[in-house]
C-alpha cells in the first residue's frame, strides 16, 4: 500500500473515533459522562481485535475487544447490518455491570468488515446500592442487571421489549435511556463514517491498511522494548475494606521484546466487591502501558501481542463467579493499573534513553462517592462526586507532578464545576481546593490532590444519602520512585454537627478542622448527609520522585507560599528552614545535615 | 541497551556493580537485589509524612532505603510490617 493512502486511512480512523466521542457527549446528559469523561469509544476489526483505541478510560480497550469476540461467538450467523448488541456481564468481558458496552457490527456491501464499541457508566444499573458501585453486594447477583450479550437494536430498529425490560430494573430509567441512546448515536456515527471510508477507498484497501496498522504497532512496540533494559521489577498495592487488607502483587519481567506481568502471590478473591475478572485485569495493566510505552504508537492488537499476563484463578485479580465486582474499576482494576504504572515507571527509569518518560504513580485511588436522594426541585438525583476524576500527577525525573492533574488511565478525565453539582443536588460546598502535603515528597514532588467539604442545602428531606466505596484510607497507593514518597492517602470524614449549635450557620471553613462537630471516619457503605452535618473528602496526591532533601529549597519555599506544603513538612521532610518567608540557607544546610546523620544512626539500621 | 546502565534514577550500574548515583557507594552485584546492601528503616506511616499520612491505623510503614555511604534516600516502599521487600534487578547482560 502506498504510504500516503495508508497515512490518510490511519488519520481517518483517529477522526472517526473523535467524532464518535463528541456525538456520545452531545447526546448524553449525565455528569459522569460529560464532566468526568467516564466513557470510551474504539474501533475493532471484523474478528473483534482492537484496531483503533480511543480516548476515555483505557481499561476498556481490551475488554471491549473481548466483548466484540463474545458477541461474534454467541450470535454467529445471526449478525446483521444495523444491529447493536449490549453486553455488561463482568464474567464475559465487561469491567462491572454499570459500565455497559454497546457493540455495533459495521457492514459494507453486505459483508461484516469491522466493529464499533463504546461504554458509559450508566446512571444506574439496579444494583443493591444506587449508582452501580455496590459496597453492600455480597455477590454478582446483587449487582444489578447483567447480560452476557443481548440484541438491543435489530436492523436499525430499537427492540422496545428489551429496552423496557432493562429500564424496568433500574432507578431513573429516563436517564439510563439517555445513556443508552447516547451510545447508540455514537456507534451510528462510527458505523456511518467507516462505511463512507470504505466506499471511498474500497473495503479491501481499508482492511489492508488496518492489517498494516496492527503490524506497524507490533513492530514499533517490540522495537521499543528491545531498547529498554532486561530485568525484573516489583510492585505491591494494598486495598483496605472494612478493616480487611488485600494485596495485589506484581512482578513485571522484560526480556528482549516481551513483557510479562505476573500477579502470582496476590490475595484470594475478597468477599467485598473490589475483585476483578481476568479481562478486567488485562485492561488494568494496559491502561498505563498504552500512554507510557506507546504514546507515539497506535493503540491496537499489535501492542497486545508482546504482552503476557499471569493472573491466578480465584485471586482478587482473576475472581470466579459469583464473586462481587461492582467496585472493581476503583478496586482491583485500579490497583492493577497502579502496580503496572509503578513497574513500567521503574523500567523506564532504568533506561538512559527513556528515563525522562518514567513517572511515579498518579492518582491511585478513586473514592467513588455516589450521592442520591430527593433534590431541591422535587425530583430524584443520583450522581458521582466527579472530583474522583480530578486526580493528581505523579512526579517525573525532571519535574513535579501536575497539581490535581488527572490520571494515567484516562487522559481526558476532569471534574464538574461546583455549581454544576449544587444545581443538581441539594448540597453546598464549604470549600474545594488543593490539599496541603498531599503530594508525595521528593526531589520532584508529586502533584497535590484535593479536599472538599459538603453540607446539605435546601434539601426537601433534610439532606441526602451517599454510597461510598472508599478504600485507600489506610495505605498510600500512589507509590513514589527512586526515593520519592507516595502521595498521601485518602480521607473520608463524617462531621457530625454539635447538638447545641442549632441556630449557628455553617460558615465557609478553612479546612476540616474549622468545621464544627465531631469527626467520624467513614469508608465503605451507605451513609446520611443530613441536617447540619458535613462530609469531608481528601483525595490522594501523586507519588514523588527522588530524595526530598535533594529538592531545591526555593521550590519548597514556593510550595509553602502557595499552600501546597506546610511549614512543618518543609522542615521535617524537606529539611528546609524558612524565615520571614525566605529560605534560611544556613539553617537549611544544618537541618539537612542532621537528617542525613539521623538516617545512618546505628539504631536506624536494620 | 545503550548508554550508561542504571537500575533506577538513584542506583546506577558500574562494572557490574549496583552503585549509588550520588556517591558511587557499591550496593552489591547489579543482578542481585541491591536493597540488601542499603540501610533500611521502617517508619510508621503516621510519622512518615506529617498529619496527612496519619490515617489513625497502625501496622502500615513507609520503608526507607538509604545509601550507607552518603545517606541518600534511594527508594521507598509502602508496606505492612513483615511483608517482603520489593526487588528490582537487571538481567545479566547476554
Amino acid at each position: 500500500m502506498d504510504p500516503m493512502t495508508f497515512s490518510i486511512i490511519r488519520h481517518r480512523l483517529f477522526r472517526i473515533v473523535d467524532e464518535a466521542v463528541m456525538t456520545l457527549k452531545h447526546v448524553s446528559g449525565s455528569a459522569i459522562t460529560n464532566e468526568g469523561h467516564d466513557l470510551m469509544v474504539s474501533l475493532y476489526r471484523a474478528d473483534g481485535t482492537l484496531l483503533m483505541g480511543g480516548v476515555g478510560f483505557l481499561h476498556h480497550l481490551t475488554s471491549a475487544a473481548e466483548a466484540c469476540k463474545s458477541i461474534i461467538r454467541r450470535f454467529e450467523g445471526d449478525i446483521h447490518e444495523g444491529d447493536i448488541f449490549l453486553l455488561n456481564d463482568p464474567y464475559t468481558a465487561a469491567l462491572h455491570t454499570s459500565d455497559i458496552y454497546l457493540v455495533s457490527p459495521i457492514h459494507h456491501e453486505g459483508r461484516l468488515v469491522a466493529w464499533s464499541a463504546c461504554f458509559v457508566h450508566v446512571y444506574d444499573i439496579g444494583a443493591v446500592n444506587p449508582g452501580g458501585f455496590a459496597p453492600q453486594a455480597p455477590d454478582i447477583y446483587t449487582e444489578g442487571f447483567s447480560s452476557p450479550g443481548i440484541r438491543l437494536v435489530a436492523g436499525g430498529e430499537m427492540r422496545q421489549d428489551v429496552l423496557d425490560t432493562i429500564l424496568n430494573m433500574v432507578r431513573s430509567p429516563e436517564m439510563v435511556t439517555l445513556d443508552l441512546r447516547s451510545m447508540i448515536a455514537c456507534n451510528n456515527v462510527a458505523r456511518d463514517r467507516m462505511q463512507s471510508l470504505m466506499t471511498k477507498y474500497g473495503a479491501n484497501e481499508v482492511d489492508g491498511a488496518c492489517a498494516e496498522l496492527v503490524t506497524q504497532s507490533e513492530e514499533l512496540f517490540r522495537a521499543r522494548l528491545r531498547e529498554l533494559p532486561d530485568g525484573q521489577w516489583q510492585s505491591r498495592q494494598y486495598l483496605d475494606v472494612n478493616g480487611v487488607t488485600a494485596r495485589v502483587n506484581l512482578t513485571m519481567t522484560k526480556r528482549d521484546d516481551r513483557l510479562i506481568f505476573d500477579f502470582s502471590g496476590s490475595d484470594p478473591q475478597s468477599p467485598y466487591s473490589i475483585n476483578c475478572t481476568k479481562w478486567a485485569s488485562l485492561g488494568g495493566l494496559f491502561a498505563p502501558l498504552f500512554p507510557l510505552l506507546c504514546y507515539d504508537i497506535t493503540w491496537n492488537e499489535g501492542v497486545l501481542r508482546p504482552v503476557e499476563m499471569i493472573a491466578p484463578e480465584g485471586s482478587i485479580v482473576n475472581c470466579t463467579r459469583p464473586a462481587p465486582v461492582s467496585v472493581a474499576t476503583v478496586g482491583a482494576i485500579q490497583s492493577v493499573n497502579n502496580a503496572a504504572c509503578s513497574t513500567i515507571g521503574k523500567m523506564l527509569g532504568a533506561s538512559d534513553k527513556y528515563r525522562n518518560q518514567s513517572t511515579a504513580v498518579w492518582h491511585a485511588n478513586h473514592f467513588a462517592i455516589f450521592k442520591f436522594g430527593r433534590n431541591q426541585k422535587g425530583g430524584h438525583s443520583i450522581g458521582i462526586l466527579t472530583e474522583t476524576f480530578a486526580g493528581a500527577g505523579g512526579a517525573r525525573s525532571f519535574a513535579d507532578g501536575v497539581e490535581i492533574g488527572g490520571e494515567i488511565p484516562n487522559p481526558i478525565s476532569r471534574m464538574a464545576n461546583v455549581e454544576t453539582v449544587e444545581a443538581a443536588f441539594p448540597v453546598r460546598y464549604l470549600f474545594r481546593r488543593r490539599a496541603p502535603d498531599s503530594g508525595g515528597p521528593g526531589e520532584y514532588r508529586g502533584g497535590t490532590g484535593g479536599e472538599l467539604a459538603l453540607v446539605p442545602h435546601k434539601a426537601p428531606d433534610g439532606g441526602i444519602n451517599y454510597v461510598i466505596s472508599g478504600k485507600g484510607s489506610r495505605h498510600p497507593m500512589s507509590e513514589g520512585l527512586a526515593g520519592g514518597y507516595p502521595g498521601a492517602p485518602n480521607s473520608y470524614v463524617w462531621v457530625k454537627a454539635p447538638e447545641d449549635g442549632a441556630n449557628a450557620p455553617v460558615t465557609a471553613a478553612d479546612g476540616l478542622g474549622a468545621i464544627p462537630g465531631t469527626q467520624e471516619r467513614v469508608s465503605w457503605g451507605v451513609f446520611p448527609l443530613m441536617g447540619r452535618d458535613a462530609l469531608y473528602v481528601r483525595w490522594n496526591g501523586g507519588g514523588g520522585h527522588g530524595d526530598p532533601i535533594a529538592r531545591d529549597p526555593e521550590a519548597v519555599r514556593r510550595d509553602v507560599a502557595a499552600g501546597l506544603v506546610t511549614t512543618q513538612s518543609a522542615g521535617d521532610i524537606y529539611g528546609v528552614a524558612l524565615r520571614d518567608g525566605a529560605v534560611d540557607e544556613i539553617e537549611t544546610l544544618a537541618r539537612r545535615k542532621g537528617i542525613r546523620s539521623a538516617r545512618l544512626a546505628p539504631e536506624a539500621a536494620e | 541497551m545503550s548508554g550508561r546502565d542504571r537500575i533506577s534514577a538513584s542506583v546506577a550500574v558500574t562494572d557490574g556493580q549496583a552503585v549509588c548515583t550520588a556517591c558511587g557507594q557499591v550496593l552489591g552485584s547489579a543482578t542481585e537485589p541491591w536493597k540488601a546492601h542499603a540501610h533500611r528503616r521502617e517508619i510508621p506511616l503516621a510519622q512518615a509524612g506529617g498529619p496527612a499520612y496519619d490515617t489513625g491505623h497502625e501496622g502500615v510503614v513507609l520503608r526507607h532505603f538509604y545509601c550507607p555511604g552518603c545517606a541518600a534516600l534511594l527508594d521507598t516502599e509502602t508496606a505492612m510490617a513483615g511483608d517482603p521487600v520489593l526487588d528490582d534487578i537487571l538481567a545479566p547482560r547476554a
